[in-house]
């Protein structure tokens, strides 16, 4: 399954680019440190830092971005246990059992637990992503433009329509992030929507774009706040605890399996990420759980799936990325960003020509998520501290590195006004529920959307019916067409039981009012 | 507003947003029509254009809400365990707008006044509609942001960085 010669070769580059594994130890501080913050999010963390590894060789740049992407899966959980505030989306699960361990003053074994299970599951994670990437990269070769195409096409679709409450807003932002993704001349030759200006004939600069609709965006709605968040007083740490809590992860395999392989699956699907991974995998393990009613009260179990769930997901998602250069959401556009400003294209041809940096990438990964346990014990001991920065200072300072990021990497003003631009685009969008990421995505994958479909079409000769000689292309159509199916009748059926659940509780609070007023009368 | 014997409410902002949207689109499939009509200039521009515009039409009626349903809508969004939720309160709305005034500013005068002006009134802006009101706070934040930033990305990147006094 694996490629010996490629994986000796892979470990020749890990041994000759030493200097690289410097850059792991400061981006898991970084993704611990932004993702512990609540309104910060992986993606925004991501952001920031994206255009400082334009200056690093490429293994370095993605070890110090996927640095940051490990990092920040755990240190989401950090305020989650300790203050029932999930420091990202993708931590909300850790808040339910948690939190009530928090409360039962075993905070410190809770910590424990989310770290081991971080660890232990983002390695399983990488291992099964260094087992399957030989076998992936012998079918995604025999992918053609059409198949590339239609699995494009899917990834939109569901970026767009899961990535917001409202299916009809999140494909809005996914053909609006398409079109802003063709500006400029495509490969036939053709120039469209540059208003004239030069700068744009190869297109809206991509990271810009990016780091406005990612970053700058939800730095501008934190405007009207004090603190990022109104923290609880700092809690007892203690490192006897919290490896006992490590040790204590061992007992439960199962549940760390499960949750690994929910991750997996669910972070390989475009779209979907560690967000809905880590709430399926504590449903899940709840469901078959003997003991599911203490479930919510401090089971240690229901830590272990939720991030077990989330550190997994991880080598999901990146596995898409490498094997089809296709990004499942915003942490993996940057991570593809990264990619094109180094002038590579992850995808088939990557895999097939590059698997020794394939699998240095893989395994450097494995070291990062063993790294973090010593850095993530160590960051437990600060974490409630950085939780009550304040916003007057965060800010200015954040968003002035951002507007010199997109400098860096334009070296012209067009970089901070594509920013402005975008972060303005990308408040109204989250504003009114639109997914930005469909928007990032669409922007990062538009011309390569136009060109497949450019090459199908000339391949066909201009007959439709061609679609029908690819049996591949067509069956991801048909899962294409059943998926968006599915989750319009899933939504709309959840829209109903909120609705009525909405309209339950308020009955109840009228119920409860009247009879409070009633005797107050008399 | 109100359609027969119903009242409705009309979300002003979302219209806008998605309008300005479509308008865009339409621009844009016009612009590349003016183009060329070739189906290599076109392939993925129009249809791609014409989904966006039809799911306009789409959503258009969801900033038109029954005033009932609107209200009995409100407490479940505001147990939403994310606080990144908007705010809508006016004054917290003229902050937002305020940094994102400010922002803008800096970001066209980048290369009028030089870098350094620019960052550090932005920062001083910036910590004041965060609510900075103590002058001297004011004054060195914003100078350790300008020199901390300038001097960082100066060794960094190898553009020239127009400023005007560091």
């Amino acid at each position: 399954m694996i490629d010996v010669s490629a994986f000796n070769d892979a470990l020749g580059i890990m041994f000759t680019s030493v200097g690289s594994w410097g850059w792991i130890v400061p981006g898991l501080i970084v993704g611990l440190v932004f993702s512990a913050i609540p309104g910060i999010s992986i993606t925004m963390a991501m952001a920031i830092v994206l255009p400082m590894s334009l200056y690093m060789d490429f293994f370095s740049a993605i070890v110090f971005l996927t640095s940051v992407y490990t990092g920040a899966g755990f240190g989401g959980s950090v305020p989650a246990i300790l203050m029932n505030i999930p420091g990202s989306p993708s931590s909300f699960a850790t808040t339910f059992d948690g939190y009530a361990m928090s409360q039962k003053g075993e905070h410190n074994e809770a910590l424990g637990y989310a770290l081991f299970a971080s660890t232990l599951c983002g390695i399983a994670g990488y291992v099964l992503l260094l087992l399957v990437i030989e076998p992936l990269a012998d079918i995604v070769l025999r992918i053609g433009p059409v198949e590339m195409f239609a699995v494009a096409i899917w990834g939109m679709m569901l970026l767009g329509s899961l990535g917001s409450t409202y299916i009809s807003r999140g494909l809005l932002a996914a053909a609006l992030g398409i079109l802003l993704g063709t500006v400029g001349m495509n490969t036939a030759g053709f120039t469209r929507g540059t208003l004239g200006l030069p700068v744009l004939l190869d297109g809206i600069a991509p990271i810009p774009a990016m780091i406005g609709l990612l970053a700058a965006s939800q730095l501008l709605s934190l405007a009207s706040r004090d603190y990022i968040i109104e923290a609880e007083g700092s809690r007892e740490v203690s490192l006897r605890k919290i490896l006992k809590g490590c040790w204590g992860t061992l007992k439960y395999p199962g549940v760390l399996l499960r949750g690994s392989i929910i991750g997996i699956i669910i972070g390989a699907v475009p779209g979907v990420g560690s967000s809905i991974g880590n709430l399926i995998a504590y449903a899940e393990t709840k469901r078959t759980a003997k003991d599911s009613a203490t479930f919510g009260k401090g089971n240690p179990k229901g830590v272990i799936a939720a991030e077990s769930a989330v550190a997994s997901g991880e080598g999901g998602s990146m596995a898409t990325m490498l094997a089809l250069g296709i990004p499942g959401g915003g942490a993996t556009a940057i991570l593809i960003a990264a990619f094109m400003m180094h002038n590579i294209v992850p995808g088939p041809s990557f895999i097939e020509t590059q698997k020794p940096m394939v699998y240095a990438i893989i395994l450097n990964n494995i070291v990062q998520a063993i790294v973090l346990l010593a850095v993530g014990i160590g960051f437990i001991y600060v974490a409630s501290n950085i939780m009550k920065v304040r916003t007057r200072y965060v800010l200015p300072a954040i968003l002035v590195i951002a507007t010199l990021g997109t400098f860096a990497v334009t070296g012209e003003a067009a970089g901070p006004i594509t920013l402005f631009v975008f972060a303005l685009l990308g408040y109204a969008l989250n504003r009114y529920q639109y997914p930005v990421s469909a928007v990032v995505v669409g922007i990062l994958l538009g011309r390569m959307l136009e060109t497949e479909f450019l090459r199908s079409y000339q391949l066909s000769g201009g007959n439709p019916l061609y679609v029908l000689e690819r049996p591949g292309a067509m069956a991801i159509f048909a899962v294409m067409f059943i998926s968006l199916a599915m989750t319009a009748w899933g939504k709309r059926k959840q829209n109903r039981a909120e609705a009525a659940e909405a309209l339950a509780m308020r009955q109840i609070q009228e119920e409860t009012r009247a009879a409070h007023t009633t005797p107050s009368k008399g | 507003m109100r359609i027969g014997r119903h009242s409705y409410a009309i979300d002003y902002g979302h219209l806008a947003l998605i309008t300005f949207i479509a308008a865009l689109v339409f621009w844009y499939l016009l612009d590349a029509r003016s183009v060329s009509l070739s189906v290599n200039n076109l392939l993925l521009v129009q249809p791609v254009a014409i989904f966006a515009l039809a799911m306009y039409l789409f959503i258009l009626p969801q900033c038109f809400h029954k005033v009932e349903a609107r209200e009995a809508a409100k407490p479940t969004s505001e147990n939403d365990p994310f606080a990144v939720s908007l705010s809508t309160d006016r004054a917290d709305v003229i902050r937002m707008a305020a940094l994102g005034v400010s922002l803008g500013l800096m970001v066209f005068l980048l290369d009028v006044i030089g870098f350094d002006i620019a960052i550090f009134l932005f920062a001083a802006a910036a910590m004041a509609i965060c609510g900075e009101r103590r002058p001297l706070h004011l004054l060195f934040f914003s100078l350790a942001v300008t020199l901390v930033t300038i001097y960082g990305f100066r060794a960094l990147i190898s553009y020239p960085m127009h400023t005007t006094l560091l």
